[in-house]
């Protein structure tokens, strides 16, 4: 480890804070950069994988029973909905650090020996999917009802009418909460400094407990943060802007004479 | 009526919670007939046709298709659907997809054909209606009259044998009612199978081959326009004709 540090003169407790922080990010670079991937890898996959489960959660939420189905599908969609309800309310009312903790420890006290960051990941995962399911369901329900009639009427199932219909609908209008949520992950990952997962955070506490400087090494990962969020928010409106926007279309003239 | 009857419509109920909408209803739909629903609001004319639909299921009583019920399962469903297509008050054209798009949908995802039949249709089908040029623009960039042209192209590319048509012009601008017609009007001249909810009565006069007045749930009156509406039967019919006439 100490061949990848800089050797660089080391301040004195006279020198003032920015020369610090200014020798804590030269000295520990490499691992604050290695620490940077380690909270994208973490907050990118978490938050993709989350935002599926959050789907899957959303189409159960928004299941509804009719009368007229046959006893074996209410069932089954009652059955459903009770495991996604108690799965919500667990995750959403219990703070994540917790579910970090509770969900590393118990999987490896059960023989199950799962990695620190395969844990963060999995508690991210589980965490967007319990919020994000509440979003979807409300992206559901501000498709016109028109849009699956329209599907369901020339023969298209339910299934096939939210996939191809209803959910590319719901995800333009869901997806600056999606932004939203991804942001607010990266932030969070910060958490699973308490499973060892070897992200900022935890990187930070290393580097300020060498010097005991630990208001210039939180600084440095503060700026790391605050230019990770400032860039990914900035690309999340241009999407957004991109995905609003209606293009203007072409006449297509080689149609025109039989008009 | 020689012809087989394509759809038959067998002491159907339809009841929203306690109150009954649609109240032992009765009739067959023979191929090449252009049958128009005529009747206040209310009086359960739509709630037939997306009965008839299968949108809404019957509470009792049962929609026949060629002499075969059909149920409430996905597949049945599907494969009738499919073949008797529906065009509605809010034309429902999907907002995620181009007018192409929108017509080729179906073709594609529901019947299974190669993605150049389905282009082919779509075109053919969108000039019948004068909307070919658009084939690149959005929905929502579309006038009313434009929509709705496009959502009976939509449904003329599954090739249908029955097309129903819940109030189509209803949600127009009156200068755009015209344009909309005129389509259906060819449709009819065509030899499609239509059955049409609508409140325009120089239309249902003039092209349909007979006319159902429905008022509270109730076929009223079944006859041929001309003389449903020279000399109807039911008073009902006749204070309705009246109303109408006077506005």
């Amino acid at each position: 480890m100490n061949a990848l540090l800089l050797e660089l003169a080391t301040p004195t407790a006279a020198d003032g804070t920015f020369t610090w922080v200014w020798f804590m990010a030269r000295k520990y670079a490499h691992m604050f950069w290695t620490a940077t991937l380690v909270t994208l890898l973490v907050a990118v996959v978490g938050t993709l994988l989350g935002f599926v489960l959050g789907f899957a959660v959303g189409v159960v939420e928004n299941m509804k029973i009719h009368p007229e189905d046959s006893a074996a599908r209410k069932a089954v969609t009652r059955i459903l909905k009770i495991i996604v309800g108690i799965y919500v309310e667990i995750f959403r009312d219990t703070p994540m650090i917790v579910q970090g903790m509770v969900i590393y420890y118990g999987l490896r006290q059960n023989n199950f020996m799962i990695t620190s960051i395969a844990a963060g990941i999995l508690v991210t995962v589980l965490n967007t999917g319990a919020y994000m399911g509440e979003t979807v369901r409300g992206g559901i329900d501000s498709v016109d009802p028109g849009q699956e009639e329209g599907a369901l009427a020339m023969g298209m199932s339910h299934a096939g009418a939210m996939l191809y219909i209803i959910l590319p609908q719901a995800l333009k209008n869901i997806f600056p909460e999606m932004g939203n949520t991804f942001l607010n992950n990266l932030k969070m990952t910060s958490v699973l400094n308490v499973i060892g997962v070897s992200e900022l955070f935890l990187m930070a506490k290393t580097a300020g407990g060498a010097y005991y400087k630990y208001y210039e090494a939180y600084l440095v990962i503060a700026i790391i943060y605050l230019i990770l969020c400032f860039v990914l928010n900035r690309v999340f409106l241009a999407i957004e802007r991109k995905l609003k926007e209606t293009k203007n279309y072409e006449l297509a003239t080689e149609y025109l004479v039989d008009d | 009526m020689a012809e087989e009857a394509v759809i038959q419509v067998e002491n159907l109920v339809k009841n929203f919670g306690d109150h009954e909408v649609l109240k032992k209803i009765d009739f067959e739909v023979h191929k090449g007939e252009v049958i128009c629903i005529i009747g206040s609001s209310g009086s359960g004319k739509s709630t037939l046709l997306r009965c008839i639909n299968h949108l809404e299921h019957p509470t009792s009583g049962s929609i026949l298709f060629h002499g075969k019920e059909i149920h409430n399962t996905q597949k049945e469903l599907s494969d009738y659907r499919a073949r008797v297509g529906m065009v509605f008050q809010s034309f429902n054209l999907f907002a995620n997809m181009t007018v192409l798009e929108n017509c080729m949908f179906g073709v594609q995802k529901i019947l299974h054909l190669d993605k150049k039949e389905a282009k082919k249709r779509a075109i053919q089908h969108l000039q019948e209606v004068g909307m070919a040029v658009y084939i690149h623009a959005m929905p929502s960039q579309l006038s009313g009259g434009q929509k709705q042209r496009v959502a009976i192209a939509r449904a003329l590319c599954m090739n249908p044998e029955v097309l129903l048509f819940d109030e189509p012009t209803s949600a127009l601008d009156p200068e755009m009612v015209g344009e909309v017609l005129n389509v259906m009007k060819e449709l009819a001249k065509e030899g499609l199978t239509m059955l049409i909810v609508t409140h325009e009565m120089a239309f249902a006069k003039n092209v349909s081959s007979r006319v159902i007045f429905m008022d509270n749930g109730y076929v009223v009156e079944d006859e041929s326009p001309d003389i449903l509406f020279t000399n109807p039967k039911n008073e009902r019919t006749r204070e309705f004709l009246k109303r109408y006439m006077e506005d």
